[in-house]
């Protein structure tokens, strides 16, 4: 019941040659579509029609971010819910977007414009469903599936309330300035340390999004074909002290932030919030370096 | 809503003491409670009060099992269901169960395994503090797994059970392994979006083939079958890859003769997933993708 995890990210791009030979060749994912200006993505293991959109424009930006609902009523209920908190509510009809059934779409508190979805096309994972074999020889990195996302807000802690009161989410992690007000929440429907982060910044804007990788080793074999294909690295092979992953963040050759990440926990809904202090900032973000580089938190897109 | 996730498993053992000794130093798990013929453990990074419970027996094999629900409601309607379907519940309080034990409906599967449905275990919190904790607690011994992962168990009829599970408890099937003859041989299920929870494959009624603890990866489990050897346990198989699940796995007998592993991998299962099938000709590969045949020993031996 209720929002089941991130379903995609739709980002703007000025050069589309450039962003599909990066996100099929070095990220390794399928190009399933190509409508128009836009380009559709998907991981190898995912069943679902796509979980990134990019769109030809002459700016680097996000035009939204979606997540999957469980059930079909989830659509009706999340819609009233946001309508009560006083945002218009957008519904689409099966057809109106590409791969998807009906949805809504509303502009949250943070200024992004978001939508649920929970029909989607199915164009099935890179293997059969009888005796599969494990998908072999793939390009670039080719993480199994999208992770989670974090995006900026002016107002973290009215930003993840929206999320958590209206939405559902449940917060695991909080990084907390001294001056009493949060730095960056984490927040998860899908039972892992976080499917959406908010952390300060400005509205409407896009940190990065994160592709899971099984573990610490194809996080290291990430890192050696970002460096072969001369990708720009901002920080990692590392750990994070919150959700306690394992991570590279890198830029695509446009300067959207992406990440591969690994590792976490499993929180129950009645998990115990962690908290960070303001004075732990590095830990709390880069446990191994101690410290955040002004880049990670200055570029945004 | 419903059924969150495997909450403990229940084991007889004929030696309390050397169990322990193995379960807290060579498993590494942190014992939270004992009684006179109980002992209770959890992986360092479970907030919940067990997720182990060694029994004093003259025998091995599983005396329950239990899976944590999401709201007190979940017990009603969940005993309500197992009820209709024809098979009694007992409810006990809090407490009534021992340590730690939550409110719990109690029932025997159609698999012969008695099934406790939990909400409201004490919890103890992880051993980390909840202001900007390490991500691991320094000083651990063992393996020392964050947490318990799934249970796989055995019965006769397998296609019961799983109509069972899915039908009554709002289990989905991510993957089965079908016989020749169109019977399940093997059936993967889950609640928490993993590929199993638990999984059940044909043999006696409430025998039990293993449960499962986590391990962060691949090289994790590498380190654990060093310590496993090291401790001279009897390892059954691998460190090897799972065709079905798509996991790693590595099999080892606890000193009472009850299978263990450590588990890593698999994937995120959405809800409207369209299950794997292996064929009975593929079996091999669905339990041990690497070696592409199943011992005997991995069939014939349970508990």
């Amino acid at each position: 019941m209720g929002i089941l995890r991130l379903s995609h990210v739709d980002i703007s791009v000025p050069d589309m040659e450039l962003a599909k030979a990066y996100y099929t060749g070095v990220m390794g994912m399928t190009l399933v579509d190509e409508i128009g200006d836009r380009a559709f993505f998907k991981c190898w293991d995912e069943e679902d029609h796509h979980s990134l959109a990019v769109r030809h424009d002459p700016r680097v930006g996000m035009d939204r971010f979606a997540f999957k609902v469980d059930h079909e009523d989830d659509l009706d209920l999340l819609e009233s819910a946001v309508e009560s908190y006083g945002f218009a509510v957008q519904r689409l009809s099966r057809g109106d977007e590409v791969g998807q059934g009906e949805s809504i779409r509303f502009e949250t508190p943070s200024g992004h414009e978001m939508e649920l979805v929970h029909e989607v096309e199915k164009v099935g994972p890179s293997y059969a469903k009888v005796n599969p074999e494990l998908p072999f020889g793939m390009q670039g990195i080719a993480p199994p599936r999208m992770d989670h996302m974090l995006i900026n807000a002016e107002e973290v802690g009215d930003a993840a309330k929206f999320y958590m009161d209206v939405l559902g989410f449940r917060l695991t992690e909080q990084l907390m300035g001294s001056d009493g007000h949060p730095i960056g929440m984490w927040l998860e429907r899908s039972h892992s340390p976080h499917d959406l982060a908010v952390v300060s910044g400005p509205n409407g804007a896009l940190h990065h999004f994160a592709f899971w990788l099984d573990d610490w080793d194809h996080v290291r074999t990430a890192a050696d074909i970002l460096a072969y294909n001369a990708v720009q690295v901002d920080v990692g092979p590392t750990r994070h002290g919150v959700t306690r992953g394992n991570t590279i963040y890198f830029f695509d050759p446009m300067g959207t932030r992406n990440e591969v990440f690994t590792g976490g926990y499993r929180p129950d809904p009645d998990f115990p919030t962690i908290t960070w202090t303001e004075d732990n900032i590095g830990r709390a973000v880069f446990y191994y370096e101690g410290e955040v580089n002004d880049r990670f938190v200055s570029v945004h897109t | 809503m419903g059924i969150l996730r495997l909450s403990h498993v229940e084991i007889r053992v004929p030696d309390l003491e050397l169990s322990t000794a193995y379960y807290t130093e060579v498993v590494g798990l942190v014992e939270t409670a004992a009684t006179e013929d109980r002992v209770f453990l959890k992986g360092w990074d479970e907030q919940q009060h067990h997720s182990l419970i060694l029994r004093y027996a003259p025998t091995y094999g599983v005396e329950t099992l239990g899976f944590k629900v999401q709201d007190l409601e979940d017990l009603d309607e969940l005993g309500g269901r197992i009820e209709a379907h024809g098979i009694a519940t007992k409810r006990f309080a809090a407490g009534e169960l021992g340590p730690g034990s939550g409110e719990t409906v109690r029932f025997t599967a159609p698999s012969g395994h008695v099934t406790d449905l939990v909400h409201g275990m004490v919890q103890v919190g992880n051993a980390l503090p909840l202001h900007n904790p390490p991500p691991e607690p320094p000083g651990m011994v063992g393996i020392h797994p964050p947490r318990l992962d799934h249970a796989f168990l055995m019965c006769e009829d397998v296609d019961e059970i799983t109509a069972f599970y899915t039908d009554v408890l709002d289990f989905r099937l991510t993957e089965q392994i079908m016989a020749d003859d169109g019977h399940q041989l093997a059936t993967f299920l889950e609640r928490t979006h993993t590929a199993h929870d638990i999984a059940f494959i044909t043999g006696p009624q409430g025998a039990f083939h293993h449960m499962a603890y986590w391990v962060d990866d691949w090289n994790e489990l590498r380190r654990a079958a060093d310590n496993l050897a090291y401790n001279g346990v009897r390892i059954d198989a691998g460190p090897t890859r799972h065709g079905a699940t798509r996991g790693w796995g590595l099999y080892f007998f606890d000193p009472a003769g009850n299978r263990n592993e450590v588990y890593t991998g698999g994937y995120w299962a959405d809800p409207d997933r369209e299950p794997i099938t292996w064929t009975e000709a593929e079996m091999g590969r669905a339990v041990f993708y690497y070696d592409g045949v199943v011992d005997q020993g991995f069939l014939t031996e349970h508990s």
